[in-house]
């Protein structure tokens, strides 16, 4: 055979190796993209095995600080090029999100240089569900506020205008420096905490966009103990995606599993798995839920990350029934395809044929499913931890700040609910409409279709 | 290169290759108790060839399918053997299943169905050849590109996806994946009957081509019957989970001499409008394969039926009531009844049965009964009538009965080469069914 059907079937090393230039180009993006946050995965990295290595990175708070005073005749100190604190944490936030979305754009772009210059096939099934997914509006919305809510949570140390350990873990290890009658003051930061909570009285109430007594700036206010609301959101953030992303994960991955089995063996093992997940579902969710979390609140596993792990765990074992049930149908239905017959007919493994034949044509709607219940999942954790059950304290989590500022809903210190509640209603609304838009891609006939299921996978969690 | 394959395969035509004793498939619902299962082939007995190419033709749902596959083990035979060589293949497991798979492949109907989309046609060629590690990767790319020649496509076409080929195309991908494993024997599951029909002759022709050049053996599953007669060299006519006629395909179409073969040819459209062709329209459905009728499956149609000496001369329409009337009575005692109509049954209310009288009235009202029959009608009405049902099926058919209805009937030999056909008409007391004309059309 000719030379060119040897090219053909080169891998990608050797095809980048004959045309470096568009990979080259992208590669040194993506590296001066990575130098830039470089110091912060080695500092997780190394984290993990110990004390964690400082390596200065751009969008550090030491690099852009916030954290400083007032002098009487209003310069700045200590605080990035003498801006105001509010000024200094806008400039970093800024930089953060632009910094995010760029990442985000060249990983796009990658994946566009791979398909023009490297790719075998010049057409893809797939390619025309990203074109179908380009074209979304409704489905890039959901898909930007999930990016911003996910670069919040992965972001939230260098994000907020202080840190967890420095104002709610361990306040009185830290100090503000302040001026205070002319002269500079210098005191702990539980101390200051005190003097800028949010209890509802207008003299005693620090709402968003304000600075305190102690020239803190507090892009969304405190809440009533004092501490600053944006830090405890954004650290909150982390905890609400962890719960929801290692929930959705394993009841995804249980889900996915028992309808492929149950579609291919069917028979016996289906009938198990349909009482099993049945039973499981007619049980009040809520209620169980509940149940779980205080029966298992004592044991060992609620020690681990704050008892988010059993949250996600009690999430994951009772939610799969409702994840499986919807992929179930997709599963039989390509089961019953010829290609599958033709798998058993030369002797494919069983697993093999499910992972490479009915596996991808269930992949799409576990997706959409997965997102919708992710919302979910996020407002009945913020749920529980509202009732008390959820999250233990002193560990920050939006239900517990809504459930903080129950009391001062109609006083002058209304964002404590205000502001967790509207970003819990953007967020779910935000996964639904990735949720709409994954569909829509996947399967465009569905266009429209019944929207009587998206709303129960959207309130899942029923609280 | 297709050379070297030709060489390694020795075709000694006429020896048998597949041997099929008493094959049995049902399906069973797997209801606890009570289980009736389907009965999709019920006892089928014959040899394919190697190198022929064997045609089973049938109605849809008479079990050709079924049979075509459980002979490449995708289903299990409740019962039988399927001898491949000498071995009997449905009690192979693990590695000799596997590597016996090899040898017999399959040609699905639905080439939109048959192609997992999300793989490129080099993949879909290429996945038999990973599963039973041929080679080196790059041997098996290599051979795939040699397929894709061989069935006609471009070797360039092996890294697009299935939805870029017309029907036509991704039935020559299925035929080239069907082949990649050099395999002996090849099932096609009425390859052609999803295509358009010019494209069905460029098939059917890649397909005879290839049985020269490979010297593959087919089992052609057709339910178009011109067709079968181009390609086949011996044909097979199922019906209702047995074989009822089998034999060299062109002296099957010339000369047929099982009824339900006389019947199912009559239904080929002549293409002359001025011949004069007759036409047996077979009456009412097939019976259902959970519960065939004894005897001979096709007794409940065949426009043949053996009737009783003293009944030979009856009139067509009243002979046909009478049998109607016996089908009627046989598919009640088979129609499940819910407990409230055995409540009602019981207490001598309406049911959704219809009256045994109202029955009677339809079949019998506008002919002319003669008394004697007459009697024997309203003796078995009345037998309903008092919900004796078993008993008035015994009576009538006692009275209106033949060997047809009792006893199953064997293969007759009936040319000299070797056609066998499966009717009570070929013993010798009776009037062959190609000498008799068929009652309907006197």
């Amino acid at each position: 055979m000719s030379g060119v059907n040897d090219d053909a079937d080169a891998s990608l090393v050797e095809r980048i190796r004959e045309t470096p230039q568009p990979a080259m180009r992208w590669l040194a993006g993506a590296l001066a993209l990575f130098v830039l946050e470089a110091g912060a995965v080695v500092n997780a990295v190394t984290g993990l095995f110990g004390s964690p290595v400082d390596i200065p990175t751009l969008l550090s708070r030491d690099v852009i600080p916030n954290n400083g005073y007032q002098t009487p005749a209003g310069v700045w100190e200590e605080t990035f090029l003498g801006l105001s604190a509010g000024q200094a944490w806008a400039f970093r936030v800024v930089l953060i999100y632009l910094y995010a979305f760029i990442v985000a754009w060249w990983v796009w772009r990658g994946y566009l240089v791979f398909r023009k210059h490297y790719r075998h096939a010049d057409w893809t099934p797939r390619d025309d569900m990203v074109d179908r997914l380009r074209g979304h509006r409704w489905g890039q919305f959901g898909a930007i506020i999930v990016f911003m809510f996910v670069v919040m949570a992965l972001f939230a140390p260098a994000l907020g205008p202080t840190t967890v350990e420095r104002t709610i873990s361990d306040p009185y290890s830290y100090h503000v420096e302040y001026y205070e009658d002319g002269e500079l003051q210098n005191t702990t930061v539980g101390q200051a905490n005190l003097g800028s909570r949010s209890q509802g009285n207008p003299d005693r109430n620090v709402g968003p966009m304000q600075y305190d007594d102690f020239g803190r700036f507090h892009p969304f206010g405190t809440i009533p103990s004092g501490k600053d609301m944006f830090t405890f959101m954004a650290a909150g953030a982390r905890v609400s995606l962890f719960i929801g992303l290692v929930s959705i994960g394993i009841s995804g991955f249980i889900a996915a599993a028992f309808a492929l089995l149950t579609a291919y063996y069917k028979g016996l093992v289906d009938l198990v798995v349909v009482i099993t997940g049945d039973s499981i579902m007619s049980l009040p969710r809520l209620l169980f839920v509940m149940l779980l979390s205080v029966v298992l609140g004592g044991s060992w596993i609620s020690s681990i990350y704050n008892g988010g792990f059993l949250l996600a765990l009690i999430f994951a074992g009772t939610g799969w029934p409702f994840l499986w049930r919807s992929v179930r149908g997709p599963a039989f239905q390509v089961a019953e395809q010829e290609w599958i017959d033709a798998a058993k007919s030369f002797g494919q493994k069983p697993r093999v044929t499910m992972q490479k034949h009915m596996a991808p044509y269930i992949l799409g709607y576990l997706l959409v499913y997965a997102s919708m219940s992710l919302g979910g999942i996020i407002v009945a954790v913020a749920g529980l931890s509202f009732l008390g059950l959820g999250i233990s304290p002193p560990t920050p989590e939006w239900g517990r700040a809504i459930d903080m500022g129950q009391a001062y809903v109609t006083t002058s210190s209304w964002h404590i609910s205000f502001i967790p509640g509207v970003m819990i209603v953007l967020v779910v609304t935000a996964f639904n409409a990735l949720g709409d838009g994954i569909r829509d891609a996947v399967d465009p006939q569905s266009e429209g279709g019944d929207t009587s299921t998206e709303a129960t996978a959207g309130t899942g969690g029923g609280a | 290169m297709s050379e070297q394959i030709q060489e390694s395969v020795s075709v000694a035509t006429g020896e048998t290759l597949v041997e099929i004793n008493d094959l049995k498939t049902y399906y069973d619902d797997g209801a606890i108790l009570d289980s009736n299962p389907v009965k999709a082939v019920d006892g089928v007995n014959f040899d394919i060839k190697r190198g022929e190419t064997l045609g089973l033709v049938g109605e849809s749902g008479c079990g050709k399918t079924t049979l075509g596959r459980t002979l490449i083990q995708l289903e299990d035979a409740t019962d039988g053997e399927v001898l491949f060589d000498g071995t009997d293949v449905t009690e192979l497991s693990g590695t000799e299943l596997k590597n016996w798979r090899r040898n017999s492949q399959m040609v699905f109907q639905d080439p939109e169905s048959s192609l997992n989309d999300r793989m490129t046609v080099g993949e879909i060629i290429r996945e038999p050849l990973d599963v039973h590690a041929w080679n080196t990767p790059q041997e098996r790319r290599e051979r795939v590109r040699e397929l894709l020649d061989v069935v006609g496509l471009r070797p360039e076409h092996y890294y697009r996806y299935p939805h870029q080929f017309s029907g036509g195309q991704r039935q020559r991908i299925g035929i080239a994946r069907a082949l990649a494993l050099e395999p002996e024997f090849v099932v096609l599951d009425e390859p052609v009957s999803a295509l358009d029909v010019s494209v069905q002759a460029q098939i059917l022709n890649l397909l005879e081509d290839l049985q020269d050049e490979f010297g593959l053996t087919y089992l052609f599953i057709a339910h178009d019957l011109s067709v079968v007669r181009h390609i086949c060299d011996r044909v097979a006519v199922m019906y209702l989970g047995h074989v009822m006629e089998l034999g060299d395909s062109e002296e099957l179409f010339d000369n047929p001499k099982n009824p339900y073969t006389h019947s199912l040819l009559s239904a080929i459209p002549e293409p002359d409008p001025t011949a004069n062709k007759e036409r047996i329209t077979l009456r009412g459905t097939p019976p259902s394969p959970r519960d065939p009728p004894k005897g001979c499956p096709f007794t409940t149609r065949c426009p043949m039926k053996i009737r009783p000496e003293k009944y030979q001369n009856m009139d067509a329409d009243l002979w046909v009531a009478i049998e109607v009337f016996r089908e009627v009575l046989r598919e009640r005692a088979r129609a499940e009844k819910t407990l409230t109509e055995i409540a009602k049954e019981k207490l001598g209310m309406d049911t959704r049965f219809s009256s045994i009288g109202e029955i009677r009235t339809e079949l019998f009202a506008e002919l002319d009964v003669p008394s004697e029959v007459r009697e024997h009608i309203d003796t078995a009405a009345t037998y309903v009538a008092n919900n004796e049902e078993a008993k008035a099926r015994e009576y009538l058919g006692e009275e209106f009965g033949s060997i047809c209805d009792s006893e199953t009937p064997a293969h007759h030999v009936v040319s000299d080469t070797g056609r066998a056909s499966t009717c009570h008409r070929h013993l010798a007391e009776y009037d062959e069914p190609d000498e008799f004309t068929p009652y309907t059309e006197r």
